[in-house]
């Protein structure tokens, strides 16, 4: 079973979110105050952890910074409710950590715990697969079966994004975030949903299964199989 | 207490502390005169004595008796002493009883002691003497008593007394004055303060409209207190601006759910009433997040994050991210971008501020029409020129639309938060360039990136 460990004073929040997890298969632990959250980390070995900033006692980012330098490579989601742009979560990101802001859907926060868990491994390969999918990254040609796609750059990049993350609920800002290195929430909401939309028309074919998912109200998903 | 209040003020020490350095500086120099005054008097009767003793020794014998008689009988002051004595220590004349032992006869002036013929006591007075040994072995002794500068150093004293006392009254008093004027005023200042602390924002602090230091601060801080006045009262605009903007998705949301509550029989509507509340409430926490990210972009002085940012690839990448956007509303979105041009800034905010403005230029351009974005140079400044065939921004509302909030009238149905322009234009003044809203036909917005100073 997969251990979470829960770092969040905010008894109402910490509740939804525990709720949330152990519906879904997960074995939550709650942390109220960063030392307690030291030590239960240390303690427990947890697969994932999430974190928020703002804690009595220890604050979050120091929390993390303290288990780094013990080695301690647990990913880990950190919740706020400031922004993102100062240089300690500039870094907290590029170690393959994620962050997400206050307040959130559910949905979002389940979505980047999945992605945390399962990210990818940087594999060597030229080439990825899902179901009939392929896509050759040398080449930079893309087929569903023996159907060749005429991918532009930008969906290219995107299916490339969503091939390594199949089966996996993406949102739309993690993509805006990780596929168009969007910092911000652009004024335009459908933006994404354009995008997606011409990338599947070209991915569903008339006829064929539908690969690519829409999940309403939360993103997509590009499973082998429908 | 408050009376005693003035003891402790730093007036009052510093006029204490420069008294007494007065005083101090009077007795030294009451000293000196005093000390210059009594080697003047010793200096001049040496002189006298000299002169009478070489006067009384060119006489004769028997004149000379005659001389010291009468020196001494003109002495009115009884400060005169003279005294002839034969070669075995025997008084021929003068009011002296003897020679001081241990005197030397050798013509120079000294102090000695003396004992005056027919005095009570046998100390008698110091004075300044001189003896000398005559031709034929008679000793011949005149001395002056300088008692008179005790005299004067009492005077002197006096002197001070009635000069130095009332002096430094009147400094003490100033001082007390002083400080307890500045103390009045002060507190004066302060309830003034508490009320404006209290909130009390009409309140001003007083001044004579003397070109006094007191009053200049006052004048000043008063100006500062209109302009902050001023700048509440237009906060509380953007605050009242705010809440009508959040209340609006609010009250939607608030709707949908009582109605929801009361009339939804099955899941479904049950569900749908609730998306529409989320909606509502997703609408809110944009204008939220908006106004945070403004916060925080208009406060961020930190120019950590930036580098050499290449405008051209920037413009590329909205382009890219924008194209199907517009081809879906049926608008053309072209670009030209020839130059490779860099400026100095932070090229995530840079993205940031060019996305609103290509986001806005769509959102407000009909289908049918037409967006550019083009990459110009200027003189010493690199351009980001964003036009459109929409319905562009009049005259009059130029300034009005990089304030919070705003929105055309025009514009009222149009979805949006409403700080997409207030936010590009902090982007542009934290990296020091300028927005520029063009008149028509249509809109337009430059931002001016000026070069960099090379320091």
């Amino acid at each position: 079973m997969t251990k979470v460990l829960l770092i969040e004073d905010d008894d109402g929040t910490a509740e939804e979110v525990v709720a949330e997890l152990s519906g879904l298969g997960f074995d939550v632990e709650r942390a109220a105050n960063g030392i307690d959250g030291l030590a239960k980390a240390r303690a427990n070995d947890p697969d994932v952890m999430i974190v928020d900033r703002m804690l009595p006692g220890m604050d979050g980012l120091s929390v993390i910074e303290t288990l780094r330098k013990d080695q301690v490579a647990t990913p880990v989601l950190v919740l706020s409710a400031l922004s993102a742009v100062d240089d300690r979560v500039r870094g907290l990101r590029s170690g393959g950590d994620d962050y997400l802001t206050k307040p959130f859907a559910v949905v979002e926060l389940i979505a980047r715990v999945e992605a945390l868990l399962r990210r990818p491994v940087d594999s060597r390969e030229t080439t990825l697969r899902v179901g009939t999918l392929e896509l050759d990254l040398i080449k930079r040609t893309a087929r569903r079966g023996d159907r060749s796609m005429d991918l532009l750059p930008r969906e290219f990049r995107l299916l490339e994004y969503m091939m390594r993350r199949s089966d996996q609920l993406l949102t739309r800002a993690m993509l805006l975030e990780e596929v168009w290195n969007y910092k911000f929430v652009p004024a335009t909401t459908n933006l994404v949903d354009v995008h997606m939309g011409r990338l599947r028309h070209k991915v569903d074919g008339p006829g064929e299964p539908q690969m690519i998912h829409n999940v309403r109200g939360s993103g997509f998903i590009l499973r082998a199989q429908s | 207490m408050r009376q005693l209040q003035f003891m402790r003020s730093n007036t009052f020490r510093w006029t204490a502390a420069v008294s007494a350095l007065f005083a101090l500086f009077v007795i030294v120099l009451f000293g000196f005169i005093y000390w210059k005054i009594d080697t003047y008097l010793i200096a001049r009767s040496d002189r006298m004595i000299s002169v009478q003793m070489n006067y009384m020794a060119e006489l004769p014998h028997d004149r000379r008796i005659h001389a010291i008689e009468s020196h001494l009988a003109q002495d009115s002051r009884r400060v005169q002493f003279a005294g002839l004595f034969d070669p075995s220590g025997g008084r021929l004349a003068g009011n002296v009883e003897s020679v001081p032992a241990g005197f030397a006869l050798d013509g120079s002036v000294q102090a000695a002691k003396v004992v005056r013929m027919g005095a009570a006591n046998d100390s008698g007075p110091t004075i300044r003497a001189v003896g000398r040994r005559l031709d034929h072995g008679d000793v011949l002794f005149i001395g002056r008593n300088v008692d008179e500068t005790r005299e004067i150093s009492s005077v002197v004293g006096e002197a001070l007394a009635l000069g130095l006392v009332p002096a430094l009254c009147l400094c003490l008093v100033a001082g007390a004055w002083l400080s307890l004027r500045a103390q009045r005023r002060v507190e004066n200042v302060n309830q003034r303060v508490q009320r404006i602390v209290a909130g009390d924002l009409q309140e001003r602090l007083p001044h004579d409209g003397v070109d006094d230091p007191f009053s200049r601060l006052a004048v000043i801080v008063n100006g500062m207190l209109d302009e902050m006045e001023s700048m509440i009262t237009a906060l509380a605009g953007v605050g009242n601006d705010i809440a009508h903007d959040l209340r609006t998705p609010l009250t939607r949301a608030r709707l949908a759910l009582e109605r929801g509550r009361t009339h939804a029989t099955t899941l479904e509507q049950l569900q749908e009433v609730t998306d529409k509340a989320v909606a509502g409430i997703d609408q809110s926490l944009a204008i939220v997040t908006a106004l945070l990210r403004l916060t925080e972009i208009e406060n961020s002085r930190r120019s950590a994050g930036f580098g050499n940012v290449a405008l051209h690839e920037i413009l590329r990448e909205i382009c890219d991210v924008y194209e199907p956007i517009a081809e879906d509303k049926q608008i053309a979105l072209g670009v030209d971008i020839d130059r490779k041009l860099h400026v100095w800034g932070d090229r995530d905010l840079l993205f940031e501020a060019v996305a609103n403005l290509v986001d806005n230029a769509i959102k407000f351009t009909p289908p049918g029409g037409k967006v550019n974005l083009a990459l110009l140079r200027g003189e010493n400044a690199s351009i980001v020129h964003v036009t459109d065939t929409g319905p562009g921004i009049g005259e009059q509302e130029r300034e009005a639309v990089l304030r919070r909030f705003y929105r055309s009238d025009k514009m009222r149905h149009t979805p949006g938060v409403g700080l997409g322009l207030s936010l590009v234009a902090a982007i542009v003044k934290l990296h020091g360039f300028r927005l520029v809203v063009q008149p028509g036909p249509g809109g337009r917005f430059d931002i001016v990136c000026a070069d960099r100073q090379s320091s």
